[in-house]
């Protein structure tokens, strides 16, 4: 009760700063000259541009440096549409919003196959191409640019008047700025941010991490069609060297400055530079060196960038006893409330691998493997360390796709199959090493795996807002409900990295569990867990499987595997030596051989090879 | 068929030295896993380097060069120490640190050489050499000569000895510290190495373009589009990659003038998107 009144405080205290510095925003023109006007709209397009880059760069984790690019192809879009189409100026600027994000869907198709790294270098060619094009090509008037850009009309107002455009400008950047938050914080930019903190863990959660990362792409170009636009309108004149390289780096290294995983930190990087630059006006190489040198000082000592200093400020406070430390009472963990029981949804086998071998550059991680998982059974998958359990785990929820094999689910054959499709069929997955979203809370970890709906459903964001936010509030619902069930309420709002390992280990099954699987596959669960935490584990595996879920579990602690499991199949070497009940396998003459000759040499091993 | 083997041979010689810049991108990536954003402008500054020393200080060539190597080198070793601590913690925030210093570069040229260019006099003025009837320059031949005895040095330095061959185990398991590699050495090593292969580049290039300050994001791009071409981290696939990319360079330029880079960049962009592994497959350092 008193957190809410704490977080209740803080909205109000929020509210009130959003509305101070609107009023301030509102107020500026009158203390500025007709020049200082001018600069003053030239930032606000460098914010609505930063607040896109952060979209995709902080939010999305995809680096992108055709960022003023889509600003340079709406600007000539419009510039063209007005003076060579005769095209009036908001007809021609919706055009040019499309074609910019037109781009950003081409410049982000090879997202949907390459690694983050090498979009940096592609993005940045695809800009170069551009500003080639538009150098050379007639109809973008070569490296003159297009003049003579009639200036956007609205009745009542004369938007060549640039204190009329300051607060044109200043509206649509509320808005973007407004929207670019809605979308952090409801499903779409959840997704976003979990695929950044670890894609790997998003995909098998059903995140579907090619086209997230094509819509992070598609997102950040309407931004940069917005500005783009409002440029052409505002100087009525393009050029090449305004959408050159230097100036994408100027808005990267204050898109970083600032703080690129929150949008108002970009915001804050973006007018903090642009009167630096403008101080520096006359010396604008030196400039560069500044930014340039404070990028790298930041990235090394304050990732965060600006934004991140208050959290910083307060930890320093309370380090040194300014400020007393938030909370009083240790939050505990909550018993789990059983799941209702209900009979397997599947009859037979729910997995069947059939010959599946998975080969690494000459290592084989696993040789013709065959295993049947019958549904509503709990098995227990022993072995010693880097006898390739977790690889069929990786080859089954799709990380892997195996060198020759077919694994099937129910009926379906799934071979080769991306994990965040798999996971839709009904495979969930916790991990050995826990991979929960670092950045997010719990709660939000659970709720990325809540929402099922298709990032295709994106479209929703631009045409009905309201319907997404109630559909946000419903997943909430459900997150809370989740949450009580596994006794977790008390650290909804905590991020992961804070809370006791154990705890981190059953927010990773909530989360698992958060789809409703048809089959759950636990890596190593009981790793790092005392006494209590392995009886709890325990109950909580049996109800899920009464709840009509099949579970099954890599374990090296052998009582519970022995107390807990219907069938255990043994892994030596990636094969599967022995499979039968716990007391059927303890007596086979290979497992006594393979696993206590082995495992007893093994056991100081950390981690396993196939990872 | 005369002007088509005269266009090819120039590309090579220009896809030579992409091969170059190739080289030191795939060197670092395949001990660290970092694509090295300052690269190209790494090559500037080595062009500028060795062309101030050749011109101004009337040093001959090859020593203008071997000073340009070392300062380049020791900008490497520089560039790694500073994001050092970001190492195996964030490789997106490296990245932008490496973009970083190449803003910070090009603007530290710009303040010592100047924002325009400067045109390099051929060093080797001899007349072109006929060869089966085609006039070659002589100077291509010099660049050919020059960049394939820096890759034999390079595959010696990394097969054949004890420190390369320690890179390249960081390069497979990151685990190496495991086994007693130092791992920050290897990485300060690939990075001076990149950087002198980036001034070799530069130097050599000097003479067939125009040294200016913004040849560095041009030059850096085509010859990471070579690396990706090639199979990103090979350096096999660097050669073959960076040597691809200037004869489409040279032909592009031949039949689309000033639209060449447009027409560069996007093949490339089309190839990589039909395979992302490059020819020689892929050589990535996966975090799973």
């Amino acid at each position: 009760m008193k957190l809410r009144v704490a977080g209740g405080r803080s909205l109000r205290s929020r509210v009130a700063g959003t509305v101070a510095l609107a009023a301030c925003a509102w107020l500026l023109p009158y203390r500025l000259d007709t020049y200082m006007i001018h600069v003053a709209n030239v930032v606000i397009l460098f914010a609505i541009l930063a607040v896109g880059l952060g979209l995709v760069m902080g939010i999305a984790g995809q680096i992108n440096l055709a960022q003023i690019a889509f600003a340079g192809v709406a600007a000539y879009a419009t510039a063209i549409l007005t003076t060579r189409a005769g095209f009036g100026f908001w007809t021609a600027a919706l055009l040019a919003i499309l074609i910019a994000s037109a781009m950003g869907l081409l410049v982000g198709m090879p997202a949907l196959r390459m690694q983050s790294h090498y979009l940096g270098i592609v993005t940045l060619g695809l800009a170069l191409a551009f500003t080639n094009w538009v150098t050379n090509a007639h109809v973008a008037g070569g490296a003159e640019g297009i003049s003579g850009i009639p200036a956007p009309e609205l009745p009542f107002v004369d938007l060549r008047n640039d204190y009329f455009f300051y607060y044109v400008e200043l509206i649509v950047f509320a808005v973007t700025l407004a929207f670019g938050l809605f979308v952090v914080h409801t499903p779409l930019g959840r997704k976003m941010r979990a695929m950044r903190d670890d894609s790997l863990a998003a995909g098998a959660v059903g995140v579907e991490v090619p086209q997230l990362r094509m819509t992070a792409f598609l997102l950040s170009s309407v931004y940069g069609g917005v500005a783009g636009v409002f440029y052409a309108g505002l100087i009525r004149y393009v050029a090449p060297e305004t959408f050159s390289i230097a100036n994408m780096f100027l808005l990267l290294a204050m898109v970083i400055i600032g703080g690129r995983q929150s949008l108002v930190g970009c915001v804050v990087g973006a007018v903090a530079l642009s009167l630096l630059r403008e101080v520096l006006v006359d010396y604008p190489t030196y400039a560069q060196v500044a930014y340039g040198s404070i990028v790298v000082l930041t990235v090394v000592f304050v990732p965060t960038g600006l934004a991140g200093l208050p959290k910083r400020g307060r930890a320093l406070l309370r380090r040194i006893g300014w400020l007393r430390s938030e909370r009083g009472v240790v939050p505990r963990l909550g018993a789990f409330r059983p799941y209702a029981e209900e009979p397997p949804r599947n009859r037979g086998n729910i997995l069947r691998l059939a010959d599946v071998t998975m080969r690494f550059r000459g290592l084989t991680a696993l040789q013709d493997v065959s295993l049947e998982v019958a549904a509503g059974e709990i098995r227990g998958i022993v072995g010693p360390n880097g006898s390739g359990k977790t690889t069929l785990f990786n080859v089954v929820s799709g990380l892997y796709r195996p060198t020759s094999g077919r694994v099937l689910l129910g009926e379906r054959d799934m071979t080769g199959l991306r994990p965040h499709v798999l996971a839709r069929h009904g495979v969930a997955r916790t991990f050995q090493n826990l991979r929960l979203f670092p950045l997010l809370s719990v709660r939000e970890n659970v709720l990325v795996a809540l929402d099922q709906t298709s990032v295709l459903g994106a479209w929703r964001y631009a045409v009905w807002q309201p319907g997404v936010w109630r559909h946000n509030r419903a997943l909430r619902a459900q997150a809370d409900e989740l949450l009580d069930r596994f006794g977790l309420t008390a650290f909804a709002d905590s991020a992961p990295g804070e809370l006791p390992y154990g705890t981190q280990r059953r927010v990773e099954i909530a989360r698992a569990m958060a789809r409703r699987p048809r089959i759950l596959l636990l890596d190593e669960p009981a790793a790092g867990l005392n006494g209590d935490e392995v009886r709890e584990l325990r109950d909580i595996t049996r109800s899920i499987r009464s709840s009509g879920v099949t579970v099954v579990i890599i374990e090296h602690n052998m009582g519970l595997v022995m107390s807990l499991c219907e069938r255990v199949t043994v892994f030596a070497s990636g094969r599967i030596i022995a499979d039968g009940t716990p007391a059927e396998v303890a007596r086979s003459p290979q497992v006594v051989e393979a696993y206590l000759g082995d495992s007893a040499m093994s056991e100081d091993v950390p981690t396993e090879a196939s990872r | 068929m005369q002007v088509f083997l005269q266009t090819f041979i120039g590309g090579v010689s220009l896809g030579a030295i992409y091969a170059l810049v190739a080289m030191g991108f795939s060197l670092v990536f395949r001990t660290m896993g970092l694509v090295n954003f300052s690269h190209g402008n790494v090559v500037m500054i080595g062009a500028y380097i060795a062309s101030t020393f050749y011109l101004s200080a009337k040093l001959p060539f090859a020593l203008a060069m071997a000073v340009a190597i070392v300062v380049t080198g020791l900008i490497g070793v520089f560039i790694e120490r500073v994001l050092r601590p970001l190492e195996n913690k964030d490789f997106d925030l490296m990245l932008i640190g490496t973009i970083g210093f190449g803003i910070v570069l090009e603007a530290v040229a710009i303040i010592i050489w100047g924002a325009t260019g400067t045109a390099v006099p051929n060093p080797v003025a001899v007349a072109p050499v006929q060869v089966f009837g085609l006039r070659v320059r002589t100077y291509d031949l010099v660049v050919l000569a020059i960049a394939t005895a820096a890759t034999l040095l390079l595959v010696f330095f990394l097969q054949r000895t004890k420190r390369g061959a320690a890179m390249q185990a960081v390069a497979m398991d990151q685990a190496a510290t495991a086994v007693g590699i130092h791992v920050g050495r290897s990485n300060a090593i690939a990075f001076m190495l990149g950087a002198a292969l980036a001034a070799l580049a530069g130097g050599l290039v000097g003479p067939l373009l125009y040294v200016n300050p913004s040849m560095g994001g041009t030059l850096g791009i085509k010859g990471f589009a070579g690396a990706i071409l090639g199979g990103f981290g090979s350096i096999p696939g660097a050669i073959v990659g960076g040597i691809a990319i200037g004869v489409l360079d040279a032909f592009a330029a031949g039949h689309f003038q000033g639209y060449s880079e447009l027409v560069t960049f996007v093949v490339f962009t089309v190839i990589i998107m039909i395979r992302p592994t490059g020819i020689f497959g892929e050589r990535t350092v996966n975090r799973a």
